[in-house]
């Protein structure tokens, strides 16, 4: 059952998911209980003002209260800017934007992640770039460039160093994306 | 004087007409540029932070290992790949174990994070290390006689305790204001200043709101300022206003268009640069506003 009702918006807090919250401190929101709901944070927040349903105050009170299946069944955090206008703001040193970051971690350790975050991921593993088009050589021969940057792209041998280090993060045994031998990314733009 | 550049993915990819304007600018104000040959992806927040924070750290650490093995400090014109650099440095440095944990993950490649080199912003670097006067001094041609509405970006100001050049306030930045204004042009003020442009997470994940937002930004700049050109700080910032503002005008929801350089590009020019290769990627018609700036 869904623990935020359809329409009418009654919240069931009886089916709310407490091993949230330490979850949540464990994959990097650590300050997550300094949080006094002030919504200073709120205030200086490009999500409110484009008017996404979850923001920082309300990811961290649906964390509270153990709303798991809301916050995976939302895009919200993923829509997040990373501006950290919420960590300056925050009087209580919370770092809303870190709680936001460890709810997406959770979220790919759900396998709720957007299509664009694993395209992303397999465009870093395959490339070293997340973002990536195929047809930037032109564009940067326009201009007067190489057609490569002096990046993993050039030096494969860094491309490999890069892989290597992928190989041995929790991303490989979270197994999100193909490792190993793999084909070339068209494009990705993250 | 040479530092490491560190040119980021949308950069490279998207618009690299803006790294040729770092790669005009900087040696023509003396600062040599470095290729930090094998660097890759900063990584950008959508992808490793948000899985791990160890191995966001740790590829974020093998670029920072680059400038370290020379003894450069780190420039980069994007503001995500400034944010992402800073930030994971500053995880490293207040959390040894954090670090320590790197530094297994980079054993494997053979490399160690020391925190040794620092990690700059384009018109920051230029800002501190050369100086608004030395740079107007520098220029051959001004944007004298224009009207310039600036956008900081928010990866420039937020968190300040991750960035080692920090603004005296960062909800009222002042440096880009000092740099556009040494170039010669007259900068306005609008409320909105310091918003968000929407580009980046927010316009991957829901377009619609990421041009509402955008379309509340350009509105106070055109209403308020109604400049010759716009001038960002950030890449990304680059990429949206550059974009948004002819997606804003199909959908008939501004009728105006106003011309968009980022200052590394702003700056070439004024230092001398052929347009075509540091803007000739603009979707907006910056040629009117560059012919303002060259003499006929």
């Amino acid at each position: 059952m869904s623990q935020v009702q359809g329409g009418i918006g009654i919240i069931n807090l009886s089916a709310g998911d407490p091993s949230l919250v330490n979850e949540i401190k464990e994959l990097g929101g650590e300050e997550l209980l300094e949080c006094i709901q002030c919504a200073k944070c709120a205030a200086a927040c490009p999500m409110v003002l484009a008017g996404f349903p979850f923001f920082n105050k309300r990811v961290i009170q649906a964390i509270l209260l153990g709303l798991r299946d809301a916050l995976l069944d939302d895009s919200s955090i993923w829509a997040c800017q990373s501006c950290n206008r919420c960590t300056e703001v925050c009087p209580r040193e919370v770092n809303p934007f870190e709680i936001i970051q460890a709810m997406r971690r959770v979220a790919i350790r759900e396998f709720a992640l957007p299509t664009l975050a694993i395209e992303g991921l397999k465009s870093l593993y395959d490339t070293g770039h997340a973002v990536y088009l195929a047809g930037a050589g032109n564009t940067r021969a326009k201009v007067g460039l190489p057609e490569k940057p002096p990046s993993t792209l050039s030096y494969p041998e860094a491309l490999k160093e890069v892989r290597t280090i992928l190989e041995n993060t929790e991303l490989a045994e979270l197994g999100v994306i193909p490792m190993g031998e793999s084909g070339v990314t068209d494009s990705c733009e993250v | 004087m040479k530092v490491g550049f560190f040119i980021g993915c949308n950069t490279s990819f998207n618009r690299p007409d803006l790294e040729q304007a770092v790669r005009h600018a900087f040696p023509a104000l003396g600062i040599e540029l470095d290729d930090l040959e094998g660097q890759s992806c900063c990584p950008t927040w959508g992808t490793l932070p948000s899985v791990d924070v160890v191995g966001w750290c740790a590829v974020s650490a093998r670029n920072h290992t680059i400038a370290e093995q020379k003894g450069l400090d780190i420039v980069t014109v994007c503001g995500s790949c400034y944010g992402s650099l800073s930030e994971a440095k500053y995880k490293m440095e207040v959390d040894p174990e954090l670090k320590a944990k790197v530094n297994e993950v980079l054993q494997t490649i053979g490399r160690e994070y020391k925190g040794t080199s620092n990690v700059r912003l384009t018109y920051y670097y230029l800002y501190h290390e050369i100086g608004p006067e030395k740079i107007r001094a520098s220029l051959k041609y001004t944007l004298g006689g224009l009207k310039v509405a600036l956008q900081p970006g928010c990866h420039t100001l937020w968190p300040s305790k991750v960035y080692y050049d920090k603004e005296e306030d960062p909800f009222h930045p002042r440096v880009l204001k000092e740099m556009v204004e040494a170039l010669g042009a007259t900068v306005g003020h609008y409320t909105r200043l310091i918003d968000c442009c929407g580009m980046g997470a927010m316009r991957s994940t829901d377009m619609e709101k990421s041009l509402n937002l955008f379309r509340r930004k350009i509105l106070s700049i055109k209403e308020e300022v109604d400049p010759d050109l716009i001038i960002t700080g950030c890449s990304s910032c680059l990429i949206q206003f550059d974009t948004a503002q002819e997606m804003l005008r199909r959908e008939k929801k501004i009728n105006f268009e106003i011309p968009v350089l980022h200052f590394m590009q702003a700056l070439a020019i004024c230092l001398g640069a052929d347009p075509e290769k540091v803007a000739g990627l603009a979707r907006t018609n910056v040629k009117s506003v560059i012919g303002k700036i060259l003499p006929s």
